[in-house]
């Protein structure tokens, strides 16, 4: 997914100015990676980026849902 | 590629223009340009419906200036040591440093007088001359074995200059700075022009009369 994208499915959570701080402080912990999608032939403007959770983001993701549902369920009253 | 080579501009072409100049490398592969370039796709998937194409471009450029004004503390790259902040640094510092002078001298000039604050208005251009031309010219004294503790002193003794032009503006710059905060001594400054013409002068000739004394001593000769 690129972006854009992600804004979109995130339904107002992520904005756009500061989608890709986030996504470039994740790739650096080694939670995303990313590629330059090519351009199609004859294609013009800049090439998107393209973001991939990595093993250890799945990994993490996974701990961290298990923990918030734990949480939630700590807090039920 | 940002625009096309016979169509219209494409839209964020003079925005990556300005990131250039601002930011850097890092900061524009992994943040600039994808956004640039989802407003570029934005911009294109709105087609002709004029609407479309200005809240497209309305939500990209307004992206843009979000992510100018968070780029400058997005830092993340520093813990990776790639040489701390990953947007623009020397801008930010640049901007930080003019900002205080101007500050400084402004709100301390009606005070102070105006030899004083042409005096600091003097130093600060001197010192930016002697930062750009070292960082054009870097120098070649040699660093020290061990790193020096930071004295929390001001030892002008301890500012690095090397017998270059780069140490010439340091030693012109300084002396006018002098000359211009304190004119009463500024005789001094003739003086100190003279007198160091004079031992030039005698030091060149006395050179040329002892062409051999100060070399170092060839012992490889002697054997």
């Amino acid at each position: 997914m690129y972006g854009l994208q992600l804004v979109e499915h995130s339904d107002g959570t992520l904005k756009r100015g500061t989608v890709y701080v986030t996504l470039g402080r994740m790739e650096a912990k080694g939670f995303v990676e990313s590629d330059e999608q090519a351009l199609p032939p004859g294609g013009i403007g800049l090439p998107r980026r393209i973001y991939r959770l990595t093993s250890v983001g799945e990994r993490v993701l996974r701990a961290w849902t298990a923990l918030a549902h734990e949480l939630a369920w700590e807090m039920k009253p | 590629m940002t625009r096309s080579t016979n169509g219209p501009r494409l839209p964020g072409t003079t925005l990556l223009k300005i990131a250039r100049l601002v930011f850097d490398e890092s900061m524009l592969s992994t943040v600039v340009q994808p956004t640039i370039s989802d407003l570029q796709r934005e911009v294109g998937e709105a087609g002709p419906n004029r609407v479309k194409r200005l809240r497209a471009q309305w939500r990209g450029y307004r992206a843009f200036w979000t992510l100018a004004l968070v780029g400058p503390f997005a830092s993340w790259h520093s813990s990776t040591g790639n040489g701390g902040a990953v947007a623009f640094p020397d801008a930010v510092a640049r901007l930080a440093v003019a900002s205080i002078v101007l500050t400084l001298v402004a709100v301390a000039g009606p005070f102070v007088g105006l030899w004083l604050g042409v005096m600091i208005a003097t130093a600060t251009l001197f010192a930016i001359v002697i930062h750009r031309w070292y960082q054009r010219h870097p120098s070649d004294l040699p660093s020290p074995p061990e790193p020096q503790k930071a004295s929390p002193q001001i030892n002008f003794s301890s500012t690095e200059v090397g017998g270059n032009i780069g140490g010439l503006i340091f030693a012109v710059g300084s002396v006018l700075i002098v000359a211009i905060g304190l004119p009463p001594v500024i005789w001094f400054l003739f003086v100190a022009i003279a007198a160091g013409c004079l031992l030039a002068w005698w030091l060149s000739h006395w050179h040329a009369s002892h062409p051999n004394s100060g070399l170092p001593v060839n012992r490889i000769v002697w054997r």
